[in-house]
Parts: C-alpha cells; structure tokens; sequence
C-alpha cells in the first residue's frame, strides 16, 4: 500500500526544492491581469451581472485585508513571493494594481477601460523589460509607442482623427505614469489612471468635436441555455 | 527610489521552507489569461467570420495580444524555474 504521507512528504520536499525566479514570476503576474477582460464578455443574465458587480470589489477587499494583516506583522511578508525591498513597509504594487483595475471596470467605458488595462498587464512588463535590458532613452520611445498601440487597436472603429488623438494621449499617459515613481503611489496605478481620466475628457469632449463615439471592442456573449 | 530598493524580498528570505503558493498559483497565471485569450478568439469567430460581420474584429486583436503577450512572458518564466530546478 502506498504510504501517503511519505508522498506528501516526498511532494513537499520536491516543492521546496524547486524556485522561481521572482523577476519573471512578476512579469507573468502582470501579463495574468489581462484575463479581467472576461468581465466584458460574460452574458446578461441576472446572476451573472450579480457576480459581476460583487466579485471584483470582493477580490479587491480581500487583497486590502491581506496587504494590512502583512504590513501591522500578522502575516509574514515571507509569504508573498515577488515583492520589492521598496514594498516591505509600504503598500504592495499588487493593491494598486487591483485596485486600478477595479475602478476601470465599474466607472469607466470598455473603450477607456481596455487599452488601459492592457497597458498595465502587457505595456508595463515590456517596458520593465526594455528598462533591464537598454537606455531610458529606449523605455520612453518604446514604451510609448507599446501603449499608443494598444489604444489604436481599441479605437479602430472610431474616427481616424480621434484615433490618431486618443493613442497619442493614452500613450503619452501611460508613459508619463510608468516613469514617474512615488514611494507613497505605484506606477502601476497611475500607469492605468493616468491615460483613463486623459480619456474620460476626450470622451466628453467627442460631441463638441461632431464626431460618434466609437463602438464596443468586447460584447457579451448570447445566452446559450 | 534607489537601486536596492527594487531588489526583491525574497532573497533575503531565500530558505524559507513552506508549500509554495508560487507553485500553487502557477497553472492560474499562465492557464487563465489563455484561456480568455482563446475565448475571444472563438467568439469571434462563431459571431463574427461565421454570421460575415466585422464588429468583432476586436475580440480577435485583444486575444491575439493576449495570448502572445502571455506566451512570451510565460516561457522564459517557466525556463527560469527548470534552470533552478537543475541548478538545485
């Protein structure tokens, strides 16, 4: 018979043996954000938008009361694979990150909400990536041209003026929040912030330019039973 | 911000013995994303190639940049974690 605890005991041992390398483990958990997109997919039926609206803030408290329980000691930071030496004794990028991502979905439109988004699940580990590896001279020509893609491939059904005026705005922002580092605020925050709320003006604005809002990127799937 | 600061925590905690939650995450973080990346992609095209519409045109963009956005991070994160491996 096979002993089981001997292979638990085997597993853990297998497990401890093994590590991570906190740099990609951190790039991946960035590029993981990209899955909240399924939010705008999801049908409308009663207790799906039900979950919709309570399991985002849900995550988000959890993660706040797990942020606190490791900064007041009740839970050792050793426990939270990935941090920085900057975040032993401050917030964890991971709340702001969550936190941005929460606010984009719940106040802002999908058209605002998704290329920020991406900025900060693929734009940011890019940018990470070519800060390792070249110049900063290099992180501001590639990183804004990273993220004004991603707004033109969010605002192709727009008109090409407020196409061209969106993508360099939403990327001059998101440039302007990942470079910009506070001790007291992540860029993972304002990477997202930043370019939605240079948005929302232009958004208001779209009227008094004549022109039509462009029209949803994601649309919910049909009811299928 | 200095250049120790960004170093991370980890190292100085590098024996901590406990069962992984980087472990137990793992299939999540590189599953999930693909995932949603695939079901766009399959919306749009059961909705939009299949009915001859271009709205969803978007759908298909996003999953593609996800699931390349997640593929080129996700390997060279799991390279990383044989090279340890065999290292140990």
């Amino acid at each position: 018979m096979v002993n089981v605890t001997e292979k638990f005991k085997d597993a853990k041992e297998i497990i401890n043996s093994l590590d991570f390398d906190a740099h990609w483990y951190r790039r991946v958990f960035h590029t993981f954000g990209a899955s909240f997109l399924f939010y705008y997919i999801l049908p409308d039926i009663d207790w799906i938008n039900i979950l919709k609206l309570w399991i985002p803030p849900l995550i988000v408290i959890f993660v706040i009361i797990l942020e606190l329980l490791r900064l007041t000691g009740k839970i050792s930071s050793n426990h939270f694979f990935g941090l920085r030496m900057y975040e032993k004794k401050r917030i964890g990028s991971y709340v702001f990150f969550a936190v941005a991502i929460l606010i984009l979905l719940r106040f802002f439109p999908q058209q605002i909400a998704i290329p920020c988004i991406l900025c900060a699940t693929l734009g940011d580990p890019i940018i990470g990536e070519i800060r390792r590896n070249f110049s900063m001279k290099y992180v501001y020509l590639f990183g804004f041209l990273v993220c004004m893609f991603f707004f033109i491939i969010t605002w192709f059904k727009s008109d090409v003026f407020l196409m061209i005026l969106v993508s360099i705005i939403g990327g001059f922002g998101a440039i302007i929040g990942e470079t910009k580092k506070f001790w007291w605020l992540d860029d993972d925050f304002m990477i997202q912030m930043i370019p939605a709320f240079l948005l929302l003006i232009i958004w208001f604005s779209i009227p008094y330019f004549g022109l039509a809002y462009p029209g949803e990127i994601i649309y919910q799937m049909p009811v299928v039973w | 911000m200095n250049k120790s600061d960004m170093r991370y925590m980890k190292k100085e905690f590098y024996f901590t013995k406990i069962i992984r939650t980087e472990i137990l995450f793992t299939p999540l973080l590189i599953g999930l994303p693909l995932v949603v990346g695939f079901l766009f992609i399959y919306d749009w095209y059961f909705r939009g190639i299949l009915e001859g519409t271009t709205a969803f045109d978007g759908e298909f963009v996003i999953g593609i940049i996800i699931i390349i956005g997640n593929i080129a991070f996700g390997i060279p994160f799991i390279k990383s974690l044989k090279v340890l491996s065999k290292k140990k």
